[in-house]
């Protein structure tokens, strides 16, 4: 078991591998260009260019695969010859603003930017402030005798300046796309990678992925399963009790039921749900307004129509699946012959039924988790909920990359995930399988 | 008060007393020039009418449909301090105000950051963070004089140099702010400190439009160290200040204490301690069923949907204003087949606009005749759309080539329902016409990626209170002689031009309106859009809340809003 265990992770892995090359591939080859989409629509080309070259847009797909993966910072800091690192601290209203930096050997903080072809020093002062100091002695001769410096730039970047020839580039400044002259002439942009927990900018929020993921996954998981431990115990009970009965008026109503809420679409019953108890009978609020980040557990109450209307088509589904499940169990020739042996009906149910007829619906749950997590955006959208389906939905709408990407490498992890539980509780629940 | 009056207003004063203007556009104007409401007021009075006067076509401003229930203003005495204002409207991403082109991007950050004037509801422009303005008689030199006294909310004084640099991030164009092309008679050289709490303006050409361009949502005062990043640096003079700003789902902001404006009972403003804005996803499709049950107090820009739904709601207060606010077809001038006029013309002759305006906004709208000038404009002049005549579209189309008819494509955005029930009518009644138009529908983020671009598309544009303020943004050229950044149809008429040139710097609103009129009939014969309707847009807000602004501009504001306990 271990052994399979193991080796099930590997494959994982390799999995993960390939899927996360083919997300980066599909972003990158679909149309539209992430320069033009930052820049608007009255970029001149020679700013997109500029623009490409910030990004590091321009540097091999293999080299900005892996950037994207494992982070940059360590190709970077060879070439600066200084250890980078980066701070987080709090600006304003946003709560985690990001800012790599050189460690100078005195431990100085540094960034540095060229001004008509001298190199000033940013250096970080205790209070988070910077202090500007002329910084013009860090110039390197190169083979052809042109003076270079690789530094950290004030953008987030690790950056090549040459002397007497400064590049143009176009910065977002507080008056909006300027041009800047003196600017380097090579570009890494320095971020620390998916693995390592930075999944890049958003251009939508203007804030790590990392953050808004975070929280739109936890609101996601909350819905999930809230709506999972209140549809699966129901409908697994009910749809044993209709197999059991096959054929008989209770099945009959179960079945029944079970078809209508499987069959009515989650908008129209979401709205009904809303109709219903939010604004004849007044119970309940019919939207999920947040009015603070954890506002569903100041007022759980936002929850239960979402959780409900999740429920409803999940509980039709999986009733049915285990209907079908435990009929076919019934008719089977062990269950004859327990029957025949003389065993208690009770005993039959609990001790050859019961695990038997597990097994399909435990395929149908696990593959669910994960369409459950990601896949809600209806349910999402009707009560205006938070959740992570809405936010790939709309990263995708913005073109915003980033949060495509890792939107796509967290449900593929779900994905592969639950697959794994899901076929290490089948070899638990049938002993006829065998790993090895 | 006003020691010297502006010669205009003497003249409007006479007109006033002909009949030739109302006394709202009298108020507007005399104001405008910078002298006090009071004064206008009394001059208005002074100006007894020889013969009844003759009332504008313009529709008032705050003109109250027969479904909406009258707002029922308690008395002063009973306002209510204290509570949460919670509204459903659109989170934003911002950085730099001046860069807004959105109104929804203001609703939450005007009350961080304030105006240098004010437009209230009944279109009468007043000084908020200024004092008092006052124009030359040539009307090319304005001076602005602050109001003394005010604090930004991280204690720093508002002063000349806080407006220098608004000015400077406005009028220079890489940042790429709409003031620029609406500020277009002013340059960077024009605007000069006099002193600590005055700034005056050299224009390059007469304007009267400065007061309301400073009121227009781009021009939220921010301080002169400023950094580019308003959620990095939150700092304004406004009444709130921002806890909290997550875009796309969630704003809070906290009552100041020490705001400059004091409250009908005599404490500072705001009447609210905290205001929090919701969005309910990308299309906002639970705002109704979150309003109905309770959860918020308003809904900001209301669709025509949600107003149906609650036209009759006892709970609620709905006011209706009419406006300039529309939606533009408009038809890229340097692509075929709308290189001739002819062809824009016949798809002008393909519009049912009665039809259309029950269609897409159920009546709730005035008609519009292909000139981007409307009913609320004061200088509108009752220039009738072509009718509805496909006979002659296909006549027109085939003078200009194309006997067989031609195939377009029409880019919109599915999430605006008004515009795509517009546009199906469209589709379906220009192809008797000889159009064969193929809808292009994509999400309203996708589409403000083509909205300057695409062929031909419907683009959503916001109401301005004088005519040629759009058409000076939306139809003329930048300095380089090419279409300007917001002109999205590239239609540039050097006649056109001319004329509207004359009209920005025309205070007299009998001849500008004549200068309009020539603008409507050429925009109307030859220019780029077609433009079947005008929107009226609704306040919509529970009942238990009082002291919303009517605005047409659809502005949220909330200084003075208080709510029942």
């Amino acid at each position: 078991m271990a052994r399979y265990i193991v080796r099930r992770l590997m494959t994982m892995l390799l999995t993960m591998v390939i899927v996360s090359m083919l997300v980066f591939a599909i972003v990158e080859i679909a149309p539209g260009n992430v320069a033009r989409n930052i820049l608007g629509a009255y970029a001149t080309p020679e700013q997109e260019a500029s623009m490409s070259m910030q990004l590091g847009l321009t540097r091999p797909v293999a080299i900005r695969y892996i950037s994207w993966l494992c982070g940059s910072d360590w190709q970077a800091s060879p070439e600066i010859n200084l250890p980078l690192t980066e701070t987080v601290s709090k600006q304003g209203l946003v709560e985690k603003s990001q800012q790599w930096w050189a460690i100078k050997p005195n431990g100085d903080l540094a960034q540095w930017e060229m001004k008509d072809g001298q190199m000033y020093a940013f250096i970080r002062q205790p209070d988070g402030t910077t202090l500007e100091v002329l910084d013009d002695n860090v110039w390197k001769v190169d083979a052809s005798g042109q003076e270079y410096f690789w530094g950290v730039d004030t953008g987030n970047r690790a950056a090549k300046w040459i002397r007497g020839q400064g590049g143009v580039e176009y910065q977002l400044d507080y008056s909006g796309w300027v041009q800047k002259n003196d600017a380097p002439a090579e570009y890494i942009p320095l971020n620390k990678g998916l693995l390592r927990g930075e999944a890049g900018m958003s251009l939508r929020y203007n804030t790590p992925v990392a953050d808004v993921i975070q929280r739109r996954i936890l609101n996601s998981v909350i819905l999930a399963s809230l709506a999972m431990l209140f549809s699966i115990p129901i409908a697994v009970a009910l749809g044993l009790l209709a197999g059991l009965n096959e054929g008989k008026l209770v099945d009959r109503l179960i079945s029944m039921g079970g078809l209508i809420t499987a069959g009515s679409p989650d908008f129209a019953t979401g709205i009904l749900l809303i109709m219903v108890f939010a604004l004849w009978l007044k119970l309940l609020p019919g939207a999920a307004v947040f009015t603070s980040e954890n506002a569903v557990l100041k007022d759980p109450h936002l929850l239960i129509l979402p959780v409900l209307t999740a429920s409803l088509v999940e509980i039709g589904y999986i009733l049915r699946i285990t209907r079908s499940s435990v009929v076919e169990v019934m008719n089977s020739a062990y269950v004859r012959t327990a029957i025949l042996k003389g065993l208690s009906y009770q005993q039959v149910v609990m001790r050859h039924v019961l695990r038997n007829a597990m097994m399909a619906p435990i395929t149908v749950i696990m593959l669910h988790i994960n369409w459950f997590i990601g896949g809600l955006v209806v349910v999402e959208s009707v009560f205006g909920y938070p959740g992570l389906g809405n936010f790939i939905l709309n990263a995708a709408l913005y073109k915003d990359v980033y949060s495509i990407e890792a939107g796509a490498m967290v449900l593929i992890v779900l994905a592969v995930g639950t697959q794994l539980v899901a076929d290490v509780i089948y070899s638990l629940i049938n002993p006829r399988i065998r790993y090895s | 008060m006003e020691k010297k009056i502006h010669p205009l207003v003497t003249s409007a004063q006479e007109q006033l007393s002909q009949g030739k203007i109302s006394r709202r556009d009298f108020l507007k104007f005399s104001t405008l020039l910078g002298a006090s409401l009071a004064t206008a007021q009394f001059l208005a009075s002074c100006a007894a009418p020889t013969e009844a006067p003759a009332e504008p076509t313009a529709v008032p401003a705050t003109a109250v449909p027969p479904t909406a229930v009258p707002a029922t203003e308690a008395p002063k005495s009973s306002i209510t301090r204290g509570g949460t204002l919670t509204c459903a409207t659109r989170v934003e991403r911002v950085d730099n105000p001046a860069t807004f082109s959105l109104v929804s991007a203001s609703h939450p950050w005007r009350h961080v950051i304030e105006y240098l004037t004010h437009t209230d509801p009944q279109g009468i422009t007043h000084p908020y963070l200024l004092e008092s303005w006052k124009a030359s008689d040539d009307l090319l030199t304005w001076t602005l004089i602050l109001r003394k006294g005010i604090k930004f909310n991280n204690g720093q004084d508002f002063t000349a140099d806080d407006v220098m640099f608004n000015f400077k991030q406005w009028l220079t164009e890489s940042v790429k702010s709409s003031m620029y092309g609406a500020m277009s008679y002013l340059s960077m050289d024009g605007v000069e400190k006099t002193d600590d709490y005055t700034v005056t303006l050299h224009l390059k050409s007469p304007s009267i439009f400065i007061p309301e361009h400073l009121a227009q949502y781009p021009a939220g005062i921010v301080p002169a160290n400023f950094g580019g990043d308003l959620t990095k640096e939150p700092i304004g003079t406004g009444a709130f200040t921002m806890e909290e700003y997550v875009v796309g789902e969630r704003c809070r902001l906290k009552a100041r204490k020490d705001y400059w404006r004091m409250g009908e009972d005599g404490q500072p403003l705001p009447y609210l301690d905290e205001i929090v804005m919701v969005q309910l996803g990308e299309d906002r499709s639970a705002d109704l069923s979150a309003y109905q049950s309770g959860q918020v107090d308003t809904i900001l820009e209301p669709s025509v949907a949600i107003w149906e739904a609650l036209k009759d709601d006892a709970n609620s207060t709905i006011v209706a204003t009419p406006t300039t606010a529309t939606r533009v077809l408009r038809l890229r001038v340097d692509q075929e087949p709308w290189t001739k006029n002819e062809v824009r013309q016949a798809l002008k002759h393909c519009h049912n606009r009665e039809k259309i305006l029950a269609l897409a906004l159920q009546g709730q709208g005035t008609i519009g005749n292909d000139s981007h000038v409307g009913q609320a404009n004061p200088e509108y002049v009752d220039v009738a759309p072509y009718p509805f005549d496909t006979a002659k579209s296909l006549e027109l189309l085939k003078a200009a080539g194309y006997p067989d008819g031609v195939t377009v494509e029409l880019s919109v955005a599915s999430d605006w329902p008004e515009t795509m029930a517009y546009v199906q009518a469209l589709k379906e009644d220009a192809a008797a016409g000889g159009f064969t138009i193929n809808l292009k529908p994509m999400p309203a983020t996708e589409y403000w990626n083509v909205w300057t671009t695409a062929n031909m598309g419907v683009t959503w544009w916001s109401h301005r209170t004088l005519a040629p303020m759009t058409l000076a943004v939306a139809y003329t050229a930048g300095e380089d002689g090419k279409p300007g950044a917001w002109n999205e149809s590239g239609w540039v008429d050097e006649e056109f031009s001319t004329i509207l040139t004359e009209a920005i710097g025309t205070l007299d609103l009998t001849k500008r309106k004549e200068l309009v009129g020539k603008l409507e009939v050429i925009q109307k014969e030859r220019g780029s859009i077609c433009l079947p309707f005008f929107m009226s847009v609704w306040k919509i807000y529970t009942k238990k809340v009082h002291g919303i602004e009517p605005t047409p501009d659809e502005y949220a504001i909330f200084y003075e809003t208080w709510k029942e306990a």
